[in-house]
C-alpha cells in the first residue's frame, strides 16, 4: 500500500484573500467574453507584481539554481519565446475583437497544428503567453493597440468568437458537428431573445420582414446553397429550445475547470485553464481534485487534454505530487485521481498510473516543473494513455470499456501541495502530443477496413461494379434523367461488347425502359431548370392532374418561383440596360474628345447621372425610388435603351402585380412559413439587382430551381406510388443511420461520416 | 391496419391464438409490402426503416456522387449529358474523360499494345514509374496472345514473353510468379484448367487491367483513385456488418430497393427496366 502523496505542513497563507475571492466567487464561465485576462493582468494578483511567488517570474528570471534546470529541460527565455512568435499570433491580447474572429475563422479552415517543430522545445511556452504578451508578443501592425485590453474575446485559436471550442482533431467528426449545429442553436435563441420578432436586421434596412431569413428550398446543413447569409444556416435548427426534452442533446466538451466541482483547497484562474493549490486545507485531505466543467461524450471516440505543470515555488521537488485523469462524478474531490472507484490516473511524483485503486502500478517517468502531460482516451479500443512532452507514454489502462462506465467520466487534476499550480489545454490551443496525427491513424484504420468491405452481400448477384452500374442507371431513370440513362446505357453496352472474348457470344442490349412518365418528368424538370414556372405547372395539371392539388407545399413553392424569376429577369434587363447606358455614355465621351458633339454635353452628363444612380442604388433605397429610376429611363440613349427600359417598367409591373396576386391568393393560409417566405420574396423588389447582393442573392440564383424541380419530381413519383427514392439515395440515408448506431458509444462510427466521402467529391457547381 | 385487427376481434370468431397470430402475421407482411413500395411509414416498420426515412439524401449529394462516377470511370457521353440535364458543371474537360475511356477501351477489348501507346501518349511517366503496372499491361498482351493461339501456333506468344516479360519477371518475385502461372496456360488445354489459371483467360483480367490503368492516371491528375460513390457504397456494406456484428437492433435484411420500381411494372405487365 503506498501512497504516493506525502503529508505535507502548510505553512499560513499567505496570498491576498482577494486573490481567492476573485476567483472562487464568480459564476462558472460558460461564456468567453469575460474579461478575465485583462483582471488577472491589471489586478494586484498579477505575478508580475508579485515575483516572491510568481512560477512565471520565477521562470523569466530565475535563480542560478532553477535556471540550470530549466534550461536543460527547455532553453525558456523572454528572447527564445520572440522566436516562436510567429507560430503562435493567436495567443496575444490586445487585438480588435473583429482581428480576433478573422483569425479564429483563418484557424479553423487551417490545417492543423504541426505536429512538432523538430526541437524539444514544448509549445507550454505558449502558458506564459499571458503574462509576457505585453512586451513581446505582439505583430508590429498591432503594436498601437497594445494598450487596448478588449476583454470581449479570448484570443485562442481553436474558439470562434462566438465561444465555440473546435479542438482539431474532431473536426469533421459528427460529434463536432452536433456540438455546432446546438451552439448555432443556442446562439440563434440569444439573438431572438434580444431582438424581438419583427425588428429590421441591421445589414439591409429595406427588408420588410424581420429576420427573413428561411430558405425556399430545403435546407441541408450548414451545406445549403446561399449559406453566406448567416441566416440560412441557422434557420435550420428551428426549433423550440428546451435542451432537456431533447434526446439528441450532445454534451458539450470540457472546456473549463469547474469551480464549484471541486475540493476547497483549490482555486481556478485564468478563465477556468488554470489551477492552484492555495494550501488552505481544511482537514487531513489526501489530495485536492478538481473535475471539468463538462463531462467526456465517449461519442466523440476519443478524447484528449493536456496540463502543463507551473509550479513557481522554488522547492526542493522537481516532481510535485500532481496527477492527472478522469473519474466519475462519484468518486471523492478530496482524493487523487486513481484511488477511488471509478477514476483513473497518472502520478507525476512517483510516475505510476493508478486504476481505481489505492495501490498503483510502475506506469512510466516522473513528471514535474515545466512538463506536459496529456491523457487520451480511446473508447473504441477501451484502452487509456499518457503522454509527456508530446511523446506517447504506452497504454496505461487497456480492456476497459470506459464508455460503459456508469456516471460519465470528467477530466480530473489532483494536486497536493500549496501552490501546485497548472495550466490545461482543453483544445483551445494546439496540443503539444500530435493528437491529430493519432486521430488520423484511427481513421485510417477504420477506412482500411470500408476499403476491404465486401460488397456482394448487398444486392446477392451483382459484384461491385455491376452494383454500381445498377444503382447509377437506377437513379438515372428514377429522377427522369432520361437522356443520360439512355447515353450511359449506350456506354455500358459498349463496355460489354469489348469485354466479351467471344464474338459469337449474344451481347444483350442494356435498353432503357422507354416511359412515358420519365419524359414527362424530364420535360417538367427541365421547364423548371429553365425558369419557366408557367410551363412547368401546365404540363405538370396535364400529366398529373392532382400532383399540384394534393401537394400544396410544392405548388406555393412553384408559385413563388415564378415571382423570383420575374424578379430575376427584370435583374438581368437592367444589368444589360446598365451596361448599354455606359456603352453609350462611353460613346459619347470619345465623340467630345474628337471635339465633335457640344450639343451632347448636356446628354452625356445626363446619361452618366443615370448610370450613377443605377449602380449608386443604396441599401436603403425603398421601392418607391427605385420606381422612380425606372421610371426615369426614357431619356434618349437610343431606341434599344428606351426599349429595353420601356421592357422593364413592364416586367416591374407584372412583376410587383402577380406578387399581389401571389399575397391575396395565400393570405389566409395560417402557416407561419408560408408569410415567412412571402415577406423574404417580396424583400426582392427592394433591390434593383439582387443577384448582386450578397445577402438576398441565394434567393434568386439557379440553386433555387434544382430544389424545386427536385420536390416537384418527388411529389409526381409518389403521386404514381413509386418509392420516392431511387435506390442510391437509400444507400446514402442507411449509411447515415447506420454509422449514427456505431458512434453511439464512441465506436468506429465517431471516426467516419458519409459527409467526408462526398467531400472528397470535387465541386461541381450549380450554375 | 388497425380496423382489420378490430374487425377480426370484434368478428366474434372464435380463434386460437396462434392461428390468430398467423394471419396477423400475414396481413402485416402484405401490408407492409404496400406500404414499403410507397414509402409512407407505418407502426409496422422497423424503427430502422423510420430512422432512414427520416435521413434525406439531399440531391445535391447525390447528383455530385453521380457525376463524381460517370467522369473517374469513364462515361464521357452520360456526363456530359448529365450536366447538361441536371444544371451541373463538368467535374473534367470532356476530352480527359475520353481519353481515359479511349484506353480502358482498348484494354476491355483485348487491344493492349494500343493501350499501351495510348497511355504514353496521355502521360510518358506514368509506365516507367510504376513497373508493376507496365507488367500487369505486359501480362495481360500475354494472356491475349496466348488466347488467340489457342491450339495454333505459340511462336508469336513464346517471343513476347521472352522479350518482354522475361527481362521483367528477373527482377521481382511477383513478376516470375505471375509470369510462370501465365506460361502454364500455355501448356493445359484451356478447358482444363484449375480454376486460379481459368481466371486468367477470364474477361475479370481485362476489367481489373484497365481498372488499375484509369486509378493509376487519376491518381497522377488529381491525386483521388476512385470515385466517392464506390467507397459509399463499401462504406454501406461495412457498416451493415459492423453494426450486426454488434447487436444492434437492425431487421432482417435492409434492402436497397434497387428493384422496387420494377416490381409494380412486373405485375402490371411492363417489361423490366433494365435487361442485361
Amino acid at each position: 500500500m503506498t501512497n504516493p502523496y506525502q503529508q505535507h505542513q502548510h505553512s499560513s497563507s499567505s496570498f491576498a484573500a482577494g486573490d481567492a475571492l476573485a476567483s472562487g466567487g464568480l459564476p462558472p464561465l460558460h461564456s468567453l467574453r469575460r474579461p478575465s485576462y485583462a483582471s488577472v493582468l491589471s489586478g494586484n494578483t498579477s505575478p508580475i507584481a508579485r515575483p516572491d511567488r510568481s512560477g512565471i517570474s520565477h521562470i523569466l528570471n530565475p535563480s542560478p539554481d532553477s535556471e540550470q534546470q530549466a534550461s536543460a529541460r527547455n532553453p525558456q527565455s523572454t528572447a527564445q519565446s520572440h522566436r516562436f512568435e510567429p507560430t503562435m499570433p493567436y495567443t496575444h491580447m490586445g487585438v480588435s475583437g473583429e482581428d480576433v474572429s478573422a483569425l479564429n475563422q483563418a484557424m479553423n479552415v487551417g490545417s492543423p497544428w504541426p505536429p512538432r517543430l523538430g526541437s524539444s522545445f514544448p509549445y507550454f511556452s505558449r502558458a506564459f503567453d499571458l503574462y509576457m504578451r505585453k512586451e513581446t508578443l505582439l505583430p508590429a501592425d498591432h503594436a498601437g493597440l497594445e494598450d487596448v485590453r478588449i476583454p470581449s474575446t479570448t484570443p485562442v485559436p481553436n474558439v470562434t468568437d462566438t465561444g465555440f471550442l473546435s479542438p482539431s482533431y474532431l473536426r469533421g467528426s459528427n460529434y463536432l458537428q452536433k456540438l455546432e449545429e446546438q451552439h448555432r442553436a443556442r446562439l440563434l435563441a440569444e439573438r431572438d431573445s434580444k431582438h424581438p420578432k419583427g425588428a429590421p436586421p441591421a445589414v439591409i434596412s429595406v427588408r420588410p420582414s424581420s429576420n427573413g431569413t428561411s430558405s425556399h428550398m430545403p435546407v441541408v446543413g450548414a451545406k445549403a446553397s446561399g449559406a453566406t447569409h448567416r441566416g440560412v444556416a441557422y434557420d435550420v435548427v428551428e426549433k423550440p429550445l428546451s435542451p432537456a426534452e431533447d434526446d439528441d442533446e450532445v454534451s458539450p466538451l470540457p472546456s473549463r475547470w469547474s469551480r464549484e466541482d471541486k475540493e476547497d483547497a483549490l482555486e481556478v484562474l485564468a478563465d477556468g485553464y488554470e489551477v492552484r493549490h492555495t494550501g488552505r486545507t481544511a482537514g487531513d485531505h489526501e489530495a485536492s481534485a478538481v473535475r471539468a466543467d463538462h463531462s467526456i461524450s465517449p461519442a466523440c471516440g476519443v478524447y484528449y487534454f493536456e496540463i502543463t505543470v507551473l509550479n513557481t515555488r522554488i522547492d526542493k521537488l522537481k516532481t510535485p505530487p500532481i496527477a492527472i485523469g478522469f473519474a466519475s462524478k462519484s468518486a471523492s474531490i478530496s482524493r487523487a485521481p486513481g484511488w477511488e472507484t471509478d477514476s483513473w490516473g497518472y502520478h507525476g511524483d512517483d510516475g505510476n498510473s493508478f486504476a481505481s485503486q489505492n495501490v498503483g502500478k510502475p506506469y512510466a517517468e516522473m513528471f514535474g516543473v515545466g512538463d506536459t502531460v496529456g491523457c487520451l482516451i480511446n473508447f473504441r479500443l477501451n484502452h487509456a494513455l499518457f503522454t509527456k512532452n508530446g511523446r506517447d507514454l504506452g497504454i496505461a489502462f487497456k480492456d476497459i470499456p470506459f464508455k460503459d462506465v456508469k456516471g460519465k467520466l470528467y477530466p480530473v487534476v489532483g494536486l497536493k501541495k500549496k501552490e501546485d499550480h497548472i495550466m490545461t489545454n482543453f483544445g483551445q490551443r494546439p496540443f503539444m502530443f500530435d493528437i491529430d496525427g493519432y486521430m488520423k491513424r484511427q481513421q485510417a484504420m477504420i477506412e482500411d477496413d470500408i476499403r476491404r468491405a465486401d460488397t456482394s452481400r448487398l444486392e446477392p448477384g451483382l459484384s461491385e461494379t455491376d452494383l454500381i452500374q445498377q444503382l447509377v442507371l437506377q437513379f438515372l431513370q428514377h429522377d427522369g434523367y432520361v437522356e443520360t440513362a439512355r447515353a450511359f446505357a449506350e456506354e455500358l453496352h459498349t463496355e460489354k461488347l469489348a469485354l466479351r472474348l467471344d464474338p459469337r457470344e449474344q451481347v444483350r442490349d442494356v435498353s432503357v425502359r422507354d416511359d412515358e412518365d420519365a419524359r414527362n418528368r424530364q420535360r417538367i424538370r427541365r421547364a423548371v431548370l429553365e425558369g419557366d414556372m408557367d410551363h412547368a405547372m401546365k404540363h405538370t395539371n396535364a400529366c398529373y392532374p392532382t400532383v399540384l392539388r394534393d401537394n400544396e407545399q410544392v405548388y406555393f413553392r412553384l408559385r413563388c418561383r415564378k415571382f423570383i424569376e420575374m424578379i430575376r429577369r427584370e435583374a438581368e434587363l437592367n444589368t444589360l440596360l446598365e451596361e448599354e447606358r455606359r456603352g453609350a455614355a462611353r460613346k459619347q465621351q470619345q465623340q467630345q474628345q474628337r471635339g465633335e458633339g457640344e450639343s451632347g454635353d448636356e446628354e452625356m452628363v445626363e446619361a452618366a447621372a443615370a448610370v450613377e444612380n443605377g449602380n449608386g442604388f443604396g441599401e436603403d433605397m425603398d421601392m418607391t425610388m427605385a420606381e422612380d429610376v425606372n421610371g426615369n429611363n426614357g431619356n434618349g440613349n437610343g431606341a434599344s435603351v428606351t426599349d429595353a427600359a420601356a421592357g422593364l417598367t413592364k416586367l416591374s409591373q407584372e412583376a410587383l402585380e402577380y406578387g399581389m396576386e401571389l399575397r391575396a391568393e395565400f393570405s389566409t393560409d395560417p402557416r407561419r412559413e408560408t408569410a415567412k417566405q412571402l415577406d423574404e420574396i417580396f424583400s426582392l423588389i427592394a433591390y434593383p439587382n439582387p443577384m448582386k447582393v450578397k445577402e438576398v442573392r441565394h434567393l434568386v440564383d439557379g440553386s433555387g430551381r434544382v430544389a424545386v424541380a427536385e420536390e416537384l419530381n418527388s411529389a409526381i413519383l409518389m403521386s404514381l406510388g413509386k418509392s420516392s427514392r431511387a435506390a442510391l439515395e437509400s444507400v446514402y440515408s442507411q449509411t447515415c443511420v447506420l454509422l449514427e448506431d456505431l458512434r453511439q458509444d464512441g465506436g468506429d462510427g465517431a471516426f467516419v461520416t458519409v459527409d467526408s466521402v462526398i467531400a472528397g467529391i470535387p465541386p461541381a457547381s450549380v450554375r | 391496419m388497425s380496423n382489420w385487427s378490430a374487425a377480426l376481434e370484434l368478428g366474434g370468431l372464435d380463434i386460437d391464438s396462434a392461428f390468430r397470430d398467423t394471419v396477423f402475421a400475414q396481413l402485416r407482411e402484405s401490408f407492409g409490402r404496400m406500404n414499403s413500395s410507397m414509402s409512407t411509414a407505418t407502426p409496422l416498420q422497423h424503427a430502422f426503416e423510420k430512422r432512414v426515412a427520416d435521413v434525406k439524401a439531399p440531391k445535391s449529394d447525390i447528383n455530385a456522387l453521380i457525376l463524381d462516377y460517370l467522369t473517374m470511370e469513364g462515361y464521357p457521353k452520360a456526363a456530359a449529358k448529365f450536366c447538361k440535364e441536371a444544371n451541373l458543371q463538368p467535374q473534367q474537360p470532356d476530352l480527359s474523360i475520353q481519353a481515359r475511356q479511349d484506353i480502358q477501351h482498348a484494354i476491355h477489348s483485348g487491344n493492349i499494345e494500343t493501350a499501351i501507346s495510348a497511355l504514353n501518349g496521355l502521360d510518358p511517366e506514368l509506365l516507367d514509374n510504376d513497373p508493376e503496372l507496365h507488367f500487369s499491361l505486359l501480362r495481360l498482351q500475354l494472356v491475349e496472345l496466348i488466347r488467340q493461339c489457342n491450339e495454333g501456333d505459340i511462336t508469336p506468344a513464346l517471343d513476347f514473353a521472352t522479350k518482354k516479360l522475361a527481362p521483367r519477371a528477373a527482377t521481382n518475385r511477383d513478376f516470375l510468379n505471375d509470369l510462370e502461372k501465365t506460361m502454364a496456360l500455355i501448356i493445359f488445354p484451356h478447358d482444363q484448367l484449375q480454376p486460379e489459371l481459368a481466371a486468367l483467360l477470364s474477361s475479370d483480367l481485362r476489367r481489373t487491367t484497365a481498372t488499375k490503368v484509369n486509378e493509376a492516371v487519376l491518381l497522377r491528375q488529381n491525386q483521388r483513385r476512385e470515385a466517392a460513390i464506390r467507397q459509399l457504397v463499401r462504406m454501406r456494406a461495412w457498416a451493415e456488418t459492423s453494426a450486426r456484428s454488434k447487436k444492434k437492433d437492425l431487421p432482417e435484411s435492409i434492402e436497397l430497393g434497387l428493384n422496387a420500381d420494377d416490381m409494380e411494372f412486373g405485375e402490371s405487365g411492363h417489361e423490366p427496366m433494365i435487361t442485361t
